[in-house]
């Protein structure tokens, strides 16, 4: 057993860590949120704000992985402490990958501003999109931060709703292009940011399915969703092993 | 073992306990101080009744046979033990040390000796480090070669099982080392069981932990199941150090 001046220090790194990390959610999830409000918007002082968020959210992201490496070299964890600095280090990737979509979003603004686009009315599922992939993250962030596996247990079958709802934009917003309603250059925009939201979803997964995994210990396995939908139409029709 | 239960005196020490070896593995035992680790291992080979007053109940099988029901110096020779303090017999020379449980059985072919002598100390990974001073004193080594001779001395009678408690405890880092890297090797040919202080040194040279607590087994899990997502909230507290 740890001597308890070394648990003391394990505790005070164990805590700094947490609120290390439940400030770069909460910064990830403000740049996501600032980019989707400054493309509606097409508000380039928006898109500043998301770069500097982005650059905050990698600084924090190195601070916490020093942490980390610091922790595991020192005080060699087990059990939930082990599980909570191996699951932080990875969730900083997908928390610093959502930041640097949102830096991706926040130059297609600036972009989109320097031409005067406006957003297109026609695609307000790109917001739906938006709504979706924000509301996952938000869900994962907040299992991380109450340590409530139950809620993310099935997040992968809400990323399915997302992957469908970016397989039918993609159709929409080229078929626009198609038909010459959407310039060339500005749907290619428009996939962009729709493929960015299918991702945040993706890390949005990463974390649920890594927060399981710190909270119980165990390893949900990731499963695509094409496979995934080959098993809900084989239970469907009786053939489900 | 199978509902081993040990006493000294009235105080009963361990409870029950209800566990298995396998066979070319290590087994580790951790808890906290005077949890029951040293009174276990030491039921294993009939150590524990040579204390004064002290009694234990239930069965130890080795292939089958209840260790009790056998001499005890024959299961002493089939189950060897190491003890925390390296415990060289110190006026005997190296060699000596390593052929005394040989002589003790009787054994007097010099050549005889001199090979298992050699075979033991090359198995403790000793043999390089003392092959030109075989004749002086065992206690002239340092801690972490005395360690090692005894475990030499353990082997020399060619035993099936190692018991070991808490042999790095008196020894740095490096000797450590080297202990442990012997019993990753000895692990071929041996069954071991180590009761250690050490969750890290368990970790890293055990398949199978043993967690106890009170006299009693609370978990018995796969060495990396047990660190990283033990079963029982109580092996969590200990291991954390949320102890208490």
């Amino acid at each position: 057993m740890p001597e308890a001046a070394e648990r003391k220090a394990l505790q005070k790194g164990m805590q700094k860590l947490n609120e290390n990390m439940v400030t770069l959610a909460e910064l990830s999830e403000l740049a996501i949120r600032k980019a989707v409000d400054g493309l509606t918007r097409m508000d380039p002082e928006i898109a500043q704000e998301v770069f500097t968020l982005d650059e905050e959210v990698y600084g924090l992201q190195l601070e916490i992985e020093k942490t980390c490496v610091e922790l595991l070299a020192l005080h060699a964890p087990v059990a939930r402490d082990l599980r909570t600095i191996t699951t932080s280090l990875k969730i900083t990737t997908d928390l610093d990958r959502i930041g640097r979509y949102a830096k991706d979003m926040g130059e297609i603004t600036l972009q989109f501003g320097a031409v005067g686009q406006r957003m297109d009315p026609g695609l307000a599922r790109i917001r739906e999109m938006a709504d979706r992939s924000i509301q996952m993250v938000d869900t994962a962030i907040d299992a991380f931060v109450h340590r409530d596996a139950d809620s993310v247990r099935n997040i992968i079958e809400v990323d399915d709703a997302v992957d469908q709802l970016n397989d039918e934009n993609f159709k929409d917003i080229v078929q626009r292009m198609k038909e010459g309603r959407l310039e060339i250059e500005t749907g290619a925009r428009y996939l962009l940011v729709n493929r960015y939201f299918e991702r945040i979803a993706d890390h949005a997964v990463n974390i649920g399915l890594r927060v399981v995994y710190m909270v119980t210990g165990d390893w949900l396995p990731r499963i695509r969703a094409a496979d995934r939908a080959k098993r809900r139409e084989a239970r469907k029709s009786g053939t489900a092993p | 073992m199978d509902k081993v239960s040990a006493w000294y005196g009235e105080k009963l020490a361990i409870q029950e306990i209800v566990l298995d070896f396998e066979e070319h593995a290590v087994t580790g035992i951790i808890g906290p101080s005077g949890c029951g680790k040293s009174t276990l291992i030491r039921c294993l080979n009939r150590m524990h009744e040579t204390i004064p007053k002290a009694r234990v109940e239930g069965q130890v099988l080795l292939d089958g046979q209840d260790i009790y029901g056998l001499p005890a110096v024959s299961v002493r020779r089939r189950i060897g033990m190491v003890f925390q303090k390296p415990n060289p017999f110190p006026t005997m020379s190296i060699y000596e040390n390593v052929a005394a449980g040989l002589r003790l059985n009787g054994e007097r072919d010099r050549k005889k000796l001199d090979q298992a002598v050699l075979d033991s100390l090359k198995q403790a990974a000793l043999w390089e480090e003392v092959k030109d001073s075989l004749d002086k004193s065992g206690a002239s080594l340092s801690g972490g070669q005395q360690q090692r001779l005894c475990i030499a001395r353990a082997l020399a009678v060619r035993p099936e099982v190692l018991l070991m408690d808490e042999p790095c405890s008196a020894l740095d880092p490096i000797a450590t080392a080297k202990i442990e890297d012997l019993i990753f090797d000895l692990k071929k040919d041996y069954t071991l069981v180590i009761v250690t202080h050490n969750m890290q040194q368990a970790a890293r040279v055990a398949e199978t932990t043993a967690f106890m607590y009170l006299g009693k087994v609370v978990e018995v899990n796969n060495t990396r199941e047990l660190f990283e997502r033990p079963r029982e909230s109580l092996t969590e507290s200990y291991i954390t150090g949320r102890f208490g």
